[in-house]
């Protein structure tokens, strides 16, 4: 599901895909023809809140996105990870700081519009992208307990009139499902596979010749760097690819033009790709975490342009962490606790910069089951405040439908939003 | 060679014999018999409601016919002063609407339609994707594999304008009742059928000696200042002849060793002169009918033409066929051609091909050789001496799927996948090489990996299956279809891709893409 995977495609479905086109059609004239909301989108006004879900589908290392240079086992169990060669980690209050690729969003961070959330996950512990995935999108405790989406439910229960979402990407991921006021759209030019695909392809054809030579040579024909495919011997599968998938930041730019329209959908999912870093974690995500900024800021300008960002929470956040110790192979694997981001104009943050996180430590007895970051913070517990007040979304249906069995979450210190909301 | 465990039998029948099944709990407990029991005539193709009918031959024949008459009008209303013309196109204004003629009923008053062909792509739309529904739906996939293999061993192609609705419905009344008789049985009624003497010009071939070439050289002699009549010619085509021998029955190879020669196919030729495509009478115009067309209600798409036919036996093969005029010599010559050692034996190597191996093991087809002859031509006694091959059973996928192959498969997989031939049936397969029903020859599609392996044409595989699976993953968990589907043939590096993909939707591309899917 990386971003550039979904970004470039036709909307799939019969359903989508002519409104899709009405939509491409309506953009130029500056026009949104929400056609499924536009009975009910009388209401719509110009400091209606936005809201931005952006999900980085692979496990971020939350430890290599938002680093703990002040603990004091952090050092030893990063290893070469610990540092970016040649680049200062951005300071951060407490033992953190940023990645350095994160400059642009640490400039947000000081400007106090920005919370950095950590040591933070779901109820689900196990390490399976997909079923974290599932808890992720769906808002359930366990996999597959629910089978739409906490975001989707929540227009559903919004007492904001006529919200309506959209999906940036061919079909409507998980979370948005629950509701019928979603649509989705995506260029119309078909992708190019992704390179993470295409380097666990490559690795799936060691063994079968002629299949391995007909796509290596494809790849070479279609720009792709076949030197992806060297060092087979890597596990777990490679991630990344030495070519962003810039188009995320195009996607993330019109997903802001969208949601400024004083009509448009109030609600957007983005999807980003290629976090998966069993190997060479350092190089990939130093590019993964620069298109994420790219992607970030691009979507804050939009915003910006179109007046809309001052009502704006973006909230950035994975499946699930990394273990804290680097593994053979330059990367690491799978773990519990991992970093979130908050972000908009209506966003309560400080100058100097914020960070939600209950730290746990990182020494080995710190960690969950001797390996991970210990999540301390629910990320339903940080989603609670956010959907009550932004989206305006009555106690009783966050407890009962949005997330349900999250009510007797402990409450996150401080207020997350402007103003007790910023609406 | 051994034959491997009966789960590995299993998922060998159902992915090298088959079309791929989403569990092996049915082929299981014996794949074998499982295979058997599907011998038999193909079933009739799914009539999808809500979708333009399924065109019969007789029915693709009159809207051809029509269609080219609307045409001829329009260019006579053109040629005419134009403000006649600019009233004919008011009047058909808005989009051309026509109906297939339904089966069994005459021609009725003359409808409006345009020069458009809209209702030839209807057709060829209803045929392809009621192909595809069928062999995703089918519960007798190996069925369905015989059909597609025969489909395209008896090549009609729609590359030809003129066989919209024609390539379906040849499909439907040549291969699909006979893939389970006697090859002898399906040779006839291909050969015969109006798609293939149209694809292979068979309808405009006449003898030199024919009655009509003769009328036609004494009108010449007697009005030699008439341009039309001295522009018009008569005589052979030897399309159809070279391709049944070359392609159909003996094989090309049988020419290099010298079993048939230029004279065999001459000769061959105009045995086959007088069999000819019958089009419907014109609604409200008997004088533009073919003379000799059916009466209403019957309308049969093919009969034989002596006026159109080279009198007097044929030597063929060495061996001399006498010439009733009433057609029924090219019956005598395609029995001679289906009793012939080299067909068998070409024939034979060809079905080895296709399901087990690109260089077929020569045991194998010996075998398969053996059954033909002693049952004259008894298909499932062929397929039987196949399945009952250990060859046939070689533990480890050997054959790339054509694209065609991979998207049934696929979507036999993921289930729900109806909105793929909603819109444009043939879309996705034509982007990965394959039109359906429009191979770029009479030799059909290729059959070997070679042929497939193209970096551009595994590029568009790789962007077909990654949107497919990016769709089905809500609903299909590649982990648990994995080794449902594809049992031991599962290999332990997919397995743990699949495992370790970064989200559902990638660990179906990769399952889809993996070397034992791609291969069967």
């Amino acid at each position: 599901m990386t971003t550039d995977r979904r970004s470039h495609r036709q909307a799939a479905s019969p359903i989508n895909a002519p409104r899709r086109r009405l939509l491409a059609a309506g953009l130029a004239a500056g026009a949104w023809p929400m056609l499924s909301l536009a009975a009910t989108t009388t209401a719509a006004r110009p400091d209606d809140p936005r809201f931005v879900f952006v999900i980085l589908r692979g496990g971020m290392d939350g430890l290599s996105a938002v680093p703990a240079p002040g603990d004091p086992a952090f050092a030893a169990a990063r290893g070469t990870l610990a540092e970016v060669p040649g680049s200062p980690a951005l300071p951060l209050p407490g033992p953190l700081a940023l990645h350095p690729a994160l400059a642009q969003l640490h400039g947000l961070v000081l400007a106090g519009e920005v919370v950095v959330v950590h040591a933070a996950g779901l109820p689900y512990r196990e390490r399976s992208h997909f079923d974290a995935q599932q808890v992720l999108e769906s808002g359930g405790s366990r996999p597959y307990e629910l089978t739409d989406g906490w975001l989707g439910r929540a227009l559903r229960s919004s007492g904001v009139p006529g919200i309506g979402g959209l999906a940036l990407g061919a079909s409507v991921p998980l979370v948005l499902r629950g509701s019928e006021g979603v649509d989705s759209w995506a260029p119309s030019t078909l992708a190019e596979p992704p390179p993470d695909l295409l380097n666990r392809l490559q690795q799936l054809y060691g063994d079968d010749a002629a299949l391995g030579q007909a796509l290596q040579r494809a790849r070479m024909l279609h720009g792709e760097p076949a030197a992806m495919t060297a060092g087979g011997g890597m596990a777990g599968g490679m991630t990344g690819g030495t070519t962003p998938p810039r188009a995320t930041v195009a996607l993330a730019q019109r997903a802001g033009e969208f949601l400024s329209q004083p009509s448009g959908p109030r609600v957007a999912v983005l999807d980003i790709g290629g976090w998966d870093t069993h190997a060479a974690q350092a190089r990939i995500l130093a590019s993964q975490l620069s298109l994420l900024d790219d992607t970030l800021a691009a979507l804050r300008q939009s915003l910006v342009a179109g007046g809309a960002w001052p009502h704006t929470v973006v909230v950035v956040a994975t499946e699930f962490g990394r273990q804290v110790t680097i593994n053979g192979t330059g990367g690491t694997d799978h773990g519990s606790g991992g970093a979130a981001f908050l972000l908009g104009g209506a966003v309560q943050g400080r100058p100097g910069g914020r960070v939600l996180a209950d730290w746990p430590g990182l020494a080995e007895t710190q960690r969950y089951e001797g390996r991970d970051l210990r999540i301390t913070t629910d990320l339903r517990s940080v989603l609670r405040p956010l959907l009550a007040e932004h989206l305006k979304i009555s106690t009783a249906a966050l407890d009962r439908q949005v997330l349900p069995g999250s009510g007797g979450l402990a409450r996150v210190q401080g207020e997350l939003l402007r103003g007790g909301g910023g609406v | 060679m051994q034959y491997p465990d009966a789960a590995r039998r299993a998922a060998i029948a159902a992915h090298r014999f088959g079309l791929g099944e989403a569990t092996l709990a049915n082929v299981r407990p014996d794949p074998l018999a499982w295979l058997l029991a599907q011998v038999g005539p193909a079933e009739p193709q799914l009539d999808l409601p809500g979708k333009p009918a399924l065109p019969s031959s007789a029915e693709a024949v009159a809207l051809q016919a029509e269609v080219v008459r609307r045409r001829r009008m329009a260019r006579e209303v053109d040629a005419a002063a134009s403000a006649p013309a600019a009233a004919v196109s008011q009047g058909n204004a808005g989009p051309p609407q026509v109906s297939l003629i339904p089966s069994g009923g005459g021609p009725g008053p003359a409808r409006p339609l345009g020069p458009s062909d809209q209702p030839l792509r209807d057709a060829l739309q209803a045929d392809q994707r009621a192909r595809l529904a069928t062999a995703v739906r089918s519960p007798r996939p190996f069925a369905e594999r015989l059909a597609m293999f025969w489909s395209n061993h008896f090549t009609v192609s729609t590359g030809k304008a003129s066989m919209r609705g024609l390539a379906g419905s040849f499909e439907r009344e040549a291969i699909r009742p006979h893939i389970a008789g006697r090859f002898e049985t399906m040779l006839v009624a291909s050969t015969t059928h109006a798609a293939m003497l149209r694809y292979l010009d068979n309808e405009s071939s006449a003898g030199p000696r024919s009655r009509l070439a003769t009328r036609l050289a004494q009108r010449q002699a007697r009005q030699p200042e008439d341009a039309a009549l001295a522009s018009r010619r008569v005589g052979l085509n030897e399309n159809l002849a070279r391709e049944v021998l070359e392609l159909h029955t003996l094989g090309a190879v049988s020419a290099r060793q010298g079993v048939y020669t230029q004279a065999d196919v001459t000769a061959f030729a105009k045995v086959l002169t007088g069999w000819r495509v019958v089009t419907p009478p014109a609604p409200g115009n008997p004088a533009q009918a073919d003379s000799a067309a059916a009466p209403q209600g019957a309308f049969v798409p093919t009969r034989f033409d002596p006026a159109w036919h080279e009198p007097g036996a044929q030597t063929l093969l060495g061996q001399a066929f006498d010439d009733a005029d009433d057609g029924s010599s090219l019956l005598a010559v395609l029995q001679h051609l289906a009793q012939h050692p080299a067909t068998a034996r070409f024939v034979c190597g060809q079905l080895a091909r296709h399901f087990v191996a690109d260089d077929p093991p020569p045991a194998l087809v010996d075998r398969m050789v053996q059954a033909w002859q002693r049952s004259s031509g008894d298909l499932p006694t062929v397929y039987q001496a196949l399945l009952n091959s250990p060859e046939a059973w070689a533990p480890e996928p050997q054959k790339l799927k054509t694209p065609e192959e991979l998207a049934i498969s696929s979507l036999r997989l993921l289930g729900g996948a109806d909105a793929l031939w909603a819109r444009q049936p043939d879309a996705a397969i034509g982007q990965m090489g394959q039109r359906l029903q429009a191979a770029p020859s009479p030799a059909g599609w290729p059959d070997q990996a070679a042929d497939w392996l193209g970096p551009e044409a595994v590029w568009k595989r790789v962007k077909w299956a990654t949107r497919l699976a990016d769709r089905a993953a809500r609903t299909t968990d590649a982990r648990a279809l994995a080794p449902a589907s594809l049992g031991p043939w599962l290999t332990e590096p997919t397995r743990l891709q699949i495992q370790r993909a970064a989200d559902g939707p990638q660990a179906l591309a990769l399952l889809l893409l993996s070397p034992e899917f791609q291969r069967r």
